[in-house]
């Protein structure tokens, strides 16, 4: 009987085409009433700029006028010494900076998760606020905190009997001051990410390995880390992203010195294209850095993401 | 937008000539993008006496500035409304840090800029070269000023892609002396007056620095320091006939005399303005090579130090040598995207080429005239009781006259960021001084495909 009736049901007959299309196409139409304005607000203030960007690092400006010169602009970036120090300095950053950063942000998700921790509200906005302040705000913050006289960390250094350092003054405790900054200001918000990874994992997990005589710190290694590594690999690139696009910290805190020593694509960017006015190089750096973000990110998910598909 | 009116007022008011020209070339130009030539503001106000014409004047204009600049011209406003009574005058501090930001891209997108811009001399050049039509030429109507001010800061409205072109009229300059401190020197048993070459500099230094411990000169390790004004003080600037001076013998000894600071641990490491204020209120340095407007910065933020400060003639890279040089100063000019560019150019003309206002503001402001006549008042030679009675103006207003004026390009920004590098190179990792500048000229001659000197 059940058999009988669902296969009557089946053979009702198809609608004529004409009565078909009709509520379709006047389907499609209702979509772009809603899209409509995102698609135009993204054609506008995305695509054109875009394309027009790239347009632009095939060209160079003299006195005003624009003249079409081909790949010049990427050839002059090849050798462009500020343009290396640049790279070299986020390669620096991004060797050093993002794995700490990361480490730590999981080294403290992992406690924010633990049931003995009080007031674990309170703890994860503390952690997370920083993310929050603004940007110039910290930098500003921080260049008070580490100027080289009466810096309040110059002076807790002096209490302790150490010479004051030249935090922002010096090439190589320049880079290290930038490092500092960042990690304070991303820690934070990449463990409440990471957080939100741990808890995603059933408490069962944990009471299995520890069923089966693991320790700690192989229940971590073991069985909680590789079921976080999708959201490690999401810090990691979001993290990634953010140093090669760089700007307001080195920018307030250094200005990129000294002696170049903080100073990142952008920043060099923002210097080639409103200080010196040469626009179509600008461009091209802009574009030169997003090839390297794609390229960057591509090969961490590759490198990061295998197992996981696997 | 509220500009719009005025201009048709300007029309039913029939304002001959200059109105007509001027609306014609507005309406040619429009934005200011890439029209044949720069704006005229035509029409010649032959004896400048403003009677007949400021009864035409209506409307508002905007001014942009910063600091004591904005001080200044809101105070004098008020005068000038009151001569042009149809006239507002609205004065907007944009504060400095974003100022160049701003009139960049109002430039660049052709709308948004006030109807009088405050621009550095040494910045103006870069802008009337990158942008020759994103400004009116006055020459017709501020031309026959020219003799009336210094001819280095002269050169900086005329210069860059101009040629018989007047962008705007110089304002301030900054003129260079010593500031130093009496007392350090003093406890070091230095006379003040043996104090004339760079040589003498680096000795005194280190004297003073053995008996009181103190630095000679602070150096912001973001920025070029005293390169740009040791080379005009040579009579150069980082480029000389178009082509990239950085190899010059000027460049060398100037480059050279910085390490030798360094190297004798004489530089105190600040960063910005805040850095170099602090530095000198806390009595970290012993001198300050700067320009004149100085003097408003000691006697503004430092009064418990009056009577601490001496102020010598630049010491001279020969005895006998050019004993000055030129840091900032300023210039007043209407971008092209003025529509009531009449009113604008005679507030400039107000404010720049009257004596008794420039004294005023040397007196209330510290801004140092570019305008000559000013520079014969008696108040220049009265004697300044911050600095124990010394005649300090007049001092600056010897030396004024003696700046050696200096070609600027539309690559000045592209060069100051790559000298940068080569003097923070030799100073923080003891490159050498010559290898550093044949690399920078290397750089700066790929960037702007310039020849090189030599």
């Amino acid at each position: 009987m059940v058999a009988l009736d669902s296969g009557k049901h089946t053979v009702v007959p198809a609608p004529s085409p004409r009565t078909a299309r009709r509520p379709r196409r006047r389907q499609r139409h209702v979509g772009w009433v809603f899209a409509g304005p995102a698609a135009a607000l993204f054609a506008l203030f995305f695509a054109y700029p875009l394309g027009a960007s790239l347009l632009q690092s095939f060209t160079a400006e003299d006195a005003g006028s624009l003249r079409w010169v081909g790949l010049d602009q990427y050839q002059r970036l090849l050798h462009d010494p500020a343009f290396a120090d640049a790279l070299v300095n986020t390669g620096l950053i991004l060797v050093m900076q993002v794995p700490v950063m990361v480490g730590l942000a999981l080294l403290l998700a992992a406690l924010l998760n633990q049931s003995w921790l009080r007031f674990r509200g309170t703890w994860r906005a503390v952690h997370f606020l920083p993310a929050v302040t603004t940007l110039v705000a910290y930098a500003v913050v921080f260049q008070v905190l580490l100027k080289t006289d009466n810096g309040l960390v110059n002076q807790m250094l002096g209490a302790v009997g150490l010479s004051p350092i030249d935090w922002l003054n010096d090439p190589t405790w320049a880079r290290v001051s930038l490092i500092l900054t960042l990690t304070w200001r991303w820690t934070g918000y990449n463990a409440v990410i990471l957080l939100a990874g741990l808890q995603s994992i059933g408490k069962e997990q944990y009471e299995a390995a520890a069923l089966d005589g693991a320790s700690t710190f192989t229940t971590y290694t073991r069985v909680i880390l590789p079921q976080l590594r999708p959201v490690v690999l999401f810090c990691v690139i979001t993290s990634t992203i953010g140093t090669l696009q760089l700007f307001d910290e080195n920018y307030v805190l250094t200005r990129g010195g000294p002696d170049d020593a903080t100073l990142t694509p952008v920043v060099y960017l923002y210097k080639v294209g409103f200080q010196q006015f040469d626009f179509g190089y600008a461009a091209a750096i802009a574009w030169v850095v997003v090839a390297l973000i794609a390229a960057i990110s591509a090969a961490q998910y590759f490198a990061f993401g295998r197992e996981r598909r696997r | 937008m509220s500009t719009r009116p005025p201009r048709r007022r300007v029309v039913t008011a029939g304002l001959a000539a200059s109105a007509s020209a001027l609306l014609g070339s507005c309406a040619m130009g429009g934005a200011g993008g890439a029209g044949e030539g720069p704006h005229e503001l035509g029409g010649d106000d032959e004896d400048g006496s403003s009677g007949q014409r400021a009864a035409k004047l209506t409307g508002k204009i905007t001014v942009w500035s910063w600091d004591v600049a904005a001080t200044a011209m809101k105070r004098l406003r008020g005068p000038f409304e009151e001569r042009h009574p149809d006239v507002t005058v609205d004065v907007v501090d944009i504060g400095y840090d974003n100022a160049y930001d701003k009139i960049t891209v109002g430039l660049r997108g052709g709308t948004g800029l006030a109807d009088v811009l405050t621009v550095e001399g040494s910045y103006l050049p870069r802008y009337t070269a990158n942008f020759p039509t994103g400004f009116y030429d006055v020459a017709r109507r501020g031309g026959r000023f020219g003799g009336d001010f210094d001819r280095a800061a002269w050169r900086t409205v005329t210069g860059g892609a101009g040629r018989g072109k007047v962008f705007g009229l110089p304002w301030d300059i900054g003129p260079c002396a010593l500031y130093y401190r009496i007392d350090h020197l003093r406890a070091a048993g230095v006379d003040p007056k043996s104090l004339r070459t760079w040589d003498d500099y680096v000795s005194v230094g280190v004297r003073v620095k053995q008996a009181t411990g103190h630095k000679l000169l602070v150096h912001d390790p973001t920025d070029s320091g005293m390169f740009p004004m040791l080379l005009q003080q040579q009579g150069q600037s980082t480029f000389v006939g178009g082509r990239i001076a950085l190899e010059t013998p000027a460049a060398v000894r100037a480059l050279t005399l910085m390490r030798r600071l360094a190297e004798h641990d004489l530089l105190a490491y600040e960063k910005n303005w805040d850095g170099m204020v602090t530095a000198t209120k806390e009595g970290k340095v012993t001198t300050n090579p700067i320009a004149a407007w100085w003097t408003g910065t000691l006697t503004g933020e430092m009064p418990e130090l009056k009577g601490k400060f001496g102020v010598l003639p630049l010491p001279g890279f020969t005895a006998d040598g050019v004993r000055t040089s030129n840091i900032g100063g300023s210039t007043l000019c209407v971008p092209a995207q003025s529509d009531n560019a009449e009113a604008a150019w005679e507030f400039i003309r107000f404010l720049l080429t009257d004596t008794g206002n420039q004294v005023a503001m040397l007196k209330r402001e510290g801004l140092f005239p570019a305008y000559l006549p000013a520079l014969d008042d008696p108040y220049l030679s009265e004697r300044q009781e911050y600095f124990g009675g010394q005649r300090v103006n007049a001092v600056f207003a010897r030396l004024a006259r003696n700046i050696p004026p200096v070609e600027y390009t539309k690559d000045d920004a592209k060069a100051k960021d790559i000298t940068t590098s080569a003097v923070n190179s030799v100073l923080l990792r003891g490159k050498d001084p010559r290898a550093a500048l044949a690399s920078a000229a290397e750089q700066l001659a790929d960037a702007t495909g310039r020849k090189r000197v030599a």
